[in-house]
């Protein structure tokens, strides 16, 4: 086997970086749930054997014992979370984990990115907006190297994609999980059997804790009782959300998210907002949101890059963005149809 | 006129490089051969879609094919009055000629369009690219399986051809005709040699090659949309078709 996913719990919480507090002392600290009560969970969670992804579990034991609602706990989540976003400065001490060095492709004849330089800063929310068919989609691929840029380089870490294939190729791929714009999802499997391919593919658990796993990145994107069910018998958005727990179900460390709630009725799109809010603070993946869902994006994420004709028009801590001056970027987030953007 | 010799050397190109995409998409197949993990569950998977399912088609198919050669043998053969050749005439015919050209086909139609069709909607719903992203090779998760299962399949198939066929023709020929059931069989075992045999193998393994590899090939290039899924199949089909009855004449005049 070339490359393991990360299974070991140690790449759950990466402590590296800027060392953000275990999960449940921001609970207490952001007066969640009291000291005590957080001692009472980790004993309680502690005597029933669980050492795996002890983070979500804190959490989901104080849910059990009624200390705090779930809906109380992601809005504490968010909370915390919102503390961070606004207190998030541009900074050299922040690593990018991915950066595109004036990328070029052209695709049918036409300049799709035109001289993109992009950064996505580590362990944090980036959301990526623009137009539809601005390129969005083509600078993720990029990032994964699926595709090729014509001109400039993609750099992950230190490793330049275009110089590094084979083994090597796949030992950076392994960092990353990726929900692809239309699911995705495998026709032949049904939807648990989707969300273990990766698990059964590219590491050696077994079938039981497979099966636990997969269980539980069901019902964290509200899936039960749907796994029996076929890509094709599945509504848009559930095929969405499936696509969305095979993408978590690795642990991966940068995750990149193409268009997460397009197509999903409000409430649920609040709940995919939560739940990336609820993956981030447990885990400080890297995330890199693509999105249409202009201004709320904007509440989740640390980081905004605007993507306009080709270039990277603004990119920035999220508050910055709401405040630009910037025409176009005010036309896009009222969604005018006057201004310089002419659509019709 | 400039534009047409233009056009011209445009195509000409457009098919040596295609001619080349080929033969680099079988090359990397080849080189990661012995690469682990041997995926046996979906080689079996292939075997079942390409083999089993194709049993009625090839059975009917042969039945058939050895009843006309019968009749159509026997019809001619009369007329100099060697009735008496019409086993063997119909056995060699089946089995260095019909047998793998007429399974090859059958297998393309029936089989090769669907791997085409399969493999084209995972490319254009990105369900390739979802592979690779997870580190699992494409070509060696999808392609490596069916190609070897064409090549174990197509010669088991065009064995249940041969068989099947000149089972029709002694249908026609003893039932139907009169012929004693003796000479029907006498001629073909006295006549039909290994040679006839191994040449009838070693095309229906080349066929079985020849349809899962352009088939293939086809489907996991496939690109824009639902159109070009049905573009893609029309083309494999086509392509893999006239490649059997090229390749045919070729190994024929090789073995003769
Ligand atoms: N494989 C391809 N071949 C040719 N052109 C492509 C390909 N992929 C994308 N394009 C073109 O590149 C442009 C950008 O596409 P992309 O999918 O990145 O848009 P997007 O920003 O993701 O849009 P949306 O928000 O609608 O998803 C489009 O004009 C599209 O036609
Ligand atoms: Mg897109």
């Amino acid at each position: 086997m070339p490359t393991t996913l990360p299974t070991d719990p140690a790449f759950d919480s990466p402590a590296s970086q800027s060392a953000p507090l275990p999960l449940g002392q921001q609970l207490v600290a952001n007066g969640c749930v009291t000291a005590r009560q957080l001692d009472l969970a980790l004993r309680r969670h502690q005597s029933t054997g669980g050492q795996d992804e002890s983070a979500h579990l804190v959490g989901r034991t104080l849910v059990e014992m009624g200390c705090i609602s779930q809906a109380e706990l992601l809005g504490c989540l968010s909370r915390q979370f919102a503390q961070e976003r606004d207190a998030y400065q541009v900074s050299s001490d922040i690593p990018p984990v991915i950066r595109l060095e004036q990328v070029v492709k052209i695709l049918d004849g036409r300049r799709v990115l035109d001289a993109v330089d992009l950064a996505i800063p580590a362990n944090r929310v980036t959301a990526i907006i623009g137009m539809s068919g601005g390129g969005k989609s083509v600078i993720m691929k990029h990032m994964v190297g699926l595709m090729k840029p014509d001109q400039g380089s993609v750099w992950v870490g230190e490793h330049s994609l275009g110089r590094i294939s084979g083994r090597e190729l796949t030992r950076v791929r392994g960092r990353f999980s990726l929900l692809f714009q239309g699911g995705a999802l495998f026709d032949s499997l049904n939807v648990f059997d989707n969300v273990a391919f990766p698990l059964r593919e590219k590491t050696r658990l077994s079938e039981i804790d497979i099966r636990a796993r997969v269980m539980r990145c069901l019902e964290e994107v509200n899936l039960v009782g749907m796994e029996r069910k076929f890509p094709d018998e599945l509504s848009g958005g559930m095929m969405k959300r499936a696509a969305l727990a095979r993408a978590l179900v690795t642990n991966p460390e940068i995750l990149l998210l193409d268009e997460p709630t397009a197509g999903l009725d409000p409430i649920i799109e609040n709940a995919i907002h939560y739940l990336i809010c609820d993956t981030f603070m447990r885990t400080r993946y890297t995330m890199v949101v693509i999105s249409h869902a202009v201004p709320e994006i904007f509440k989740w994420s640390h980081h905004v890059i605007v993507l306009h004709r080709g270039k990277v028009l603004f990119s920035g801590p999220s508050r910055e963005v709401m405040a630009s001056p910037d025409p176009v970027i005010r036309q896009f987030i009222r969604g005018d149809l006057d201004g310089p953007i002419q659509v019709i | 006129m400039i534009d047409l010799i233009g056009h011209i050397g445009s195509q000409s190109i457009n098919v040596v490089r295609e001619i080349g995409r080929m033969f680099l998409f079988m090359w990397e197949i080849i080189i990661s051969l012995p690469v682990p993990p041997y995926r046996w569950t979906s080689f079996l998977k292939q075997v079942h879609f390409i083999g089993l399912r194709s049993l009625f088609v090839i059975a009917l198919t042969a039945i058939f094919t050895g009843m006309v050669l019968a009749l159509q043998g026997y019809y001619t053969l009369s007329r100099f009055g060697s009735e008496a050749l019409l086993g063997p005439a119909v056995a060699l015919s089946i089995i260095r000629e019909l047998g793998p050209v007429l399974s090859g086909l059958m297998v393309t139609g029936r089989a090769g369009s669907a791997l085409t069709a399969e493999l084209g909607i995972m490319r254009i719903r990105e369900q390739i690219d979802a592979l690779e992203v997870m580190g699992i090779p494409p070509l060696k998760f999808l392609v490596t399986p069916r190609i070897e299962a064409g090549l174990l399949v197509v010669p088991l198939l065009t064995v249940l051809f041969d068989v099947i066929g000149i089972w029709g023709g002694y249908l026609v020929a003893v039932r139907l005709l009169g012929m004693s059931g003796g000479t029907y069989f006498g001629g073909i075992e006295s006549s039909v040699e290994m040679h006839d045999i191994v040449t009838g193998l070693i095309k229906s393994c080349t066929f079985g090659l020849i349809v899962t590899w352009v088939c293939t090939y086809k489907g996991f290039f496939t690109r824009r949309g639902a159109e070009g899924v049905s573009h893609s199949t029309t083309s494999a089909v086509v392509l893999s078709s006239v490649l059997i009855l090229v390749c045919d004449y070729f190994i024929t005049s090789i073995m003769l």
